[in-house]
């Protein structure tokens, strides 16, 4: 028994695995079959009625996203009945839809949109007025409801079911006055509650973060990884003119599917919030030169005795930093290393994506350690050995554990994209750029290692944190051969066994929203 | 104590006329490198030529353009269809609505209405593109005969062209960049007392063709300096790609309008004149009877015109009534669509040609299935024959590269694309 079908969808034979519906076979070969309510990572309902299909030897139409290919099975997606069932439909879906497209958030990337071009195109042949429902209605504490622009999909409750487990949207009402609404005393407040906005093919559901914020078809997308939590869900940052808008989930079947947490969609305003933008020397702003010379000079006392320096990695930085930081700190025969990272948050674990360590790279720079035979401590263990240090080189503004009166005291050297933690404490604070705005790989919980790419340009005199430290090396005198973060990749696989397969993406060039046509 | 003519030079710099040798005193024998433009008036737009002469004569010139690149190609494969327009009427910015007319052909090709566009818009752009043929011709000439010193001539054409930019601008709303024709059509209709305005306007335009042609035809220092200036052989121009008025001096009886007609000219009756030498005053010649069929082609229009919609009735290209978009969904969407993602046109490709002012003025698009063309190349005149302009300054004086230069009638924004 073979586990393929083969089948003909308007001429193209096609083979695909039992149990594929006839939508997805059709896109293998091209053809893409319009829909409201199937999304692939969603159960099936076939209640939107847009994917209509006509399949040979059966009298009435099928929805594709429901009809499971068979053996030689023989189906039309452009004859004269399924063309017409999907104009029809879209007639009927447009009837009480308001005229919204020039205030609407969704408008360029909105699916009805692209379909009524497509499918339709025709004027509107309805005289009676639209029925009207509440254009404004709080669903919960990131997302507001219009309900008019509303075209009962369910994508949203299913959502809701599947991501988060919680049923907290649902119909009410029957016919034209059928409307979304949360169960009673219930708020859409689930931990995944903005996948809703995602999913939803109108303008019905918008995040209250992006909303009347920014036009879609203006930005630039970038892919990158999220660091909100050591899962890394992979994402697109949508940006432009060098800030980004909003962070939207790219699928990944190994890591997070379509979907991602609400608390990594905000990860993107921390780019905006307390930035190190210029190098600092005892806390006044500096040129990058003269602040790696004193960083060197400072430093340079204690080379000869390096048990009295310290270095601490970061989880919060990618593994290029981490490597080159480490690197380093075996050049120099440093007495202590350390790995900081954020507190973990027990109550964040949820078993979907939400993990406790909120360190994106927590694996990435055990990895990295290990491999280079530097035995590290947590950071938090800082505070005992405090009394043996002259001199601390740490990458990140994360510093549990160091009482601000013993920093004080220290040479401390800060690689850092904030000014904030023990930055404002350093003797010398070099600006690194943060994860958006610099090419590099992070290593998620399970050990993927992942590649975020640049989506924009860093702050001010901000430059990627493994420059940084490769500038401070040649101001002491140790040479680390790298321009480009690639460079500091090849290097890293090469010493690390578990990564000597890799290999180093292309850069990905911003793809333009406005010439991506509808992305629905 | 040296000598009295070494002692001048030492007092004086220099020395006198009568102190130089034999062989000083003849001009310098070596070639000398003059730079013409690409800052000068009679450089139309801005182009260089560097001239390497022999006293007064031209032994070679070699012509530099490209200092009005705007990257119109590559700019036009960012923008949607409609937003082209704009582009093209700074191709050849003395006639803008025919380039408008051209690109406007290019894309119905591709999409498979070609030809289908409603009879009135037809009529239209004829008219339009006409006008736009007379300001071409007008300016070309007026500015060469200026050139050479006939400032009258200059400012009675540039009065006509200026009667005409007011015409084009009821029609449009704008003097020169009117871009005015759109995918299927033109974008409104011509204002109310047209017809009266553009007839009243040809018959003070005969007037001053008449009165320009007084002042020229028989003027001895005009026909001096056209006459046998920047000859080129019928072969010659057909091997280099000529078109338009400078190959029709020539003798190459070619004109897009009647050998590969478009839009309504079959139903138009026109003669396009035939030079014989091929030099600058043929090209002049040639060019004032084209005005007059000009406005031939105009009087017949106006005529004829139907009235009826002008634009085509097909959701794919014409954007809804703003009523509709106002108020309808289906409308709203397709207004925003077209504006936002442009007029979404089928995968394919298509050439289509005009008879510019300069002459055949070519579109080709490469289309992807969205709203912007995969590829657009413009074939333009001007190009063409500015290539020709070495060979054709070659051996004549300094002073004849101003008529040449005139008479190829290069425009900046055409040529350089």
């Amino acid at each position: 028994m073979s586990d393929q079908v083969t089948l003909t969808i308007d001429g193209h034979q096609v083979s695909v695995p039992k149990g594929t519906n006839v939508l997805e076979a059709a896109k293998l070969v091209g053809i893409d079959i319009s829909a409201f309510c199937y999304h692939p990572g969603l159960p099936v309902v076939a209640q939107c009625r847009q994917c209509l299909v006509s399949v040979e030897k059966n009298p009435k139409l099928q929805p594709s996203c429901q009809q499971t290919c068979g053996e030689g099975m023989v189906v039309h997606t452009t004859d004269a009945q399924s063309t017409l069932a999907r104009k029809q439909q879209l007639e009927f879906t447009l009837v009480n839809h308001p005229i919204d497209c020039p205030i609407c958030d969704k408008a360029g990337e909105c699916t009805l949109q692209k379909l009524y071009f497509d499918h339709d195109n025709a004027n509107s042949r309805v005289d009676t007025p639209k029925v009207h429902k509440a254009k404004v209605v709080d669903l919960g504490p990131h997302i507001v409801l219009d309900q008019e622009r509303c075209i009962l999909c369910s994508r949203c409750i299913r959502v809701c079911d599947e991501v988060a487990g919680q049923h907290q949207l649902e119909f009410a009402h029957r016919g034209d006055h059928e409307l979304l609404t949360t169960a009673p005393g219930e708020q859409l407040d689930n931990a995944y509650s903005l996948n809703t906005v995602d999913v939803c093919p109108v303008g019905a559901l918008t995040a209250k973060d992006y909303r009347f914020t920014m036009r879609a078809w203006e930005l630039d997308a970038t892919p990158s990884v999220c660091t909100g939590c050591s899962t890394g869900c992979n994402i697109e940052i949508h940006h432009k003119n060098g800030r980004a808008w909003r962070l939207i989930p790219r699928h990944n079947a190994d890591v997070n599917k379509y979907w991602m947490c609400d608390e990594g969609r905000f990860t993107y305003h921390d780019l905006r919030v307390e930035r190190l933008a210029s190098a600092t020397v005892d806390g006044l702003p500096a040129g990058w030169d003269r602040a790696i010379a004193q960083a060197a000079k400072r430093l340079g006392v204690f080379l000869k005795d390096p048990a009295q320096i310290g270095v601490v990695l970061s989880a919060v930085h990618n593994n290029e930093d981490n490597f080159a930081l480490a690197r380093l700190a075996r050049e120099w025969k440093v007495g202590h290393v350390f790995v900081a990272g954020k507190p973990p948050v027990p109550a964040r674990a949820d078993g979907r994506l939400k993990t406790a360590d909120v360190n994106p790279n927590t694996a990435g720079v055990k990895a990295i350690a290990e491999a280079l035979g530097l035995s590290t401590r947590p950071a938090y263990e800082l505070e005992g050995t405090l009394g043996s240090l002259r001199a601390l080189v740490t990458l990140g503004d994360v510093l549990p554990g160091a009482p601000t009166g013993k920093l004080k005291e220290l040479e401390l050297i800060s690689i850092s994209a904030h000014e904030r933690g023990a930055v404002p404490h350093a003797k010398v604070a070099l600006p690194s750029a943060a994860w958006a705005e610099c090419a590099g790989t992070i290593t998620n919980a399970k050990g993927m290692v992942q590649r975020q790419h640049a989506a924009f340009a860093p702050p001010g005199q901000a430059i990627a944190g493994w420059e940084a430290v490769v500038r401070l090396a040649h101001a002491t005198g140790v040479k680390l051969p790298w321009v480009h973060a690639r460079d500091v990749f090849k290097e890293m696989i090469g010493q690390v066994p578990a990564w000597k397969d890799l290999t180093w993406p292309r850069e990905a060039r911003p793809l333009a929203l406005r010439f991506a046509g509808s992305r629905g | 104590m040296p000598d009295q003519s070494t002692l001048k030079q030492l007092v004086l710099g220099r020395k006198d006329v009568q102190d130089l040798s034999d062989e000083e005193h003849a001009l310098p024998p070596d070639l000398m490198t003059v730079n013409m433009g690409p800052s000068h008036p009679a450089m139309h737009g801005t182009v260089r030529i560097v001239l390497t002469v022999d006293g007064e004569k031209i032994v070679k010139g070699d012509v530099q353009p490209g200092y009005l690149h705007r990257c119109f190609e590559k700019e036009s494969e960012h923008a949607t269809y409609t937003q082209v327009f704009p582009y093209t009427d700074r191709l050849n910015y003395v006639s803008p609505m025919i380039n408008n007319c051209g690109w406007a052909m290019a894309v119905e090709k591709v999409l498979g209405i070609y030809g289908k566009v409603p009879k009135r818009a037809e009529y239209i752009r004829v008219i339009v593109s006409e006008m736009s043929r007379m300001t071409d011709h007008l300016t070309c000439i007026g500015a060469s005969a200026m050139e050479l010193g006939a400032f009258t001539a200059f400012l009675y054409f540039l009065k006509a062209r200026e009667w005409l930019y007011e015409l084009l601008e009821t029609v449009s709303g704008a003097r020169l960049t009117h871009s005015y024709v759109r995918v299927g059509g033109v974008s409104k209709d011509l204002p109310a007392g047209f017809d009266a305005s553009l007839t009243n306007c040809l018959e003070r335009i005969d007037g001053v063709i008449a009165e320009v042609e007084g002042l020229l035809n028989n003027n001895k220092i005009f026909y001096d300096r056209m006459s046998g200036i920047g000859a080129m052989t019928k072969a010659d121009a057909i091997a280099s790609g000529c078109v338009g008025p400078i190959a029709r001096a020539c003798g190459v009886d070619y004109d897009v309008r009647r050998d590969y007609p478009y839009s309504v000219y079959p139903e138009l009756e026109f003669d396009v004149p035939v030079g014989t030498s091929g030099d600058c005053l043929d090209r002049y010649l040639v060019r004032v009877e084209e005005l007059k069929q000009c406005i031939r082609i105009l009087r017949q229009c106006l005529k004829q015109i139907p009235a009826g919609p002008i634009m085509i009735d097909d959701h794919r290209v014409a954007l809804p009534p703003k009523t509709d978009a106002y108020n309808t969904i289906e409308s709203m969407i397709r207004h925003f669509k077209h504006i936002m993602d442009g007029i979404r046109v089928p995968a394919g490709e298509a050439y289509a040609f005009v008879e510019g002012g300069n002459g055949e003025l070519g579109f080709f698009i490469v289309a992807d299935g969205t709203g912007r063309p995969y590829k657009a190349y413009c074939r333009s005149p001007s190009f063409v024959h500015l290539s020709t302009s070495e060979q054709l300054i070659k051996g004549h004086l300094i002073a004849d590269v101003v008529p040449i230069f005139g008479m190829i009638n290069m425009i900046g924004g055409e040529c350089d694309k």
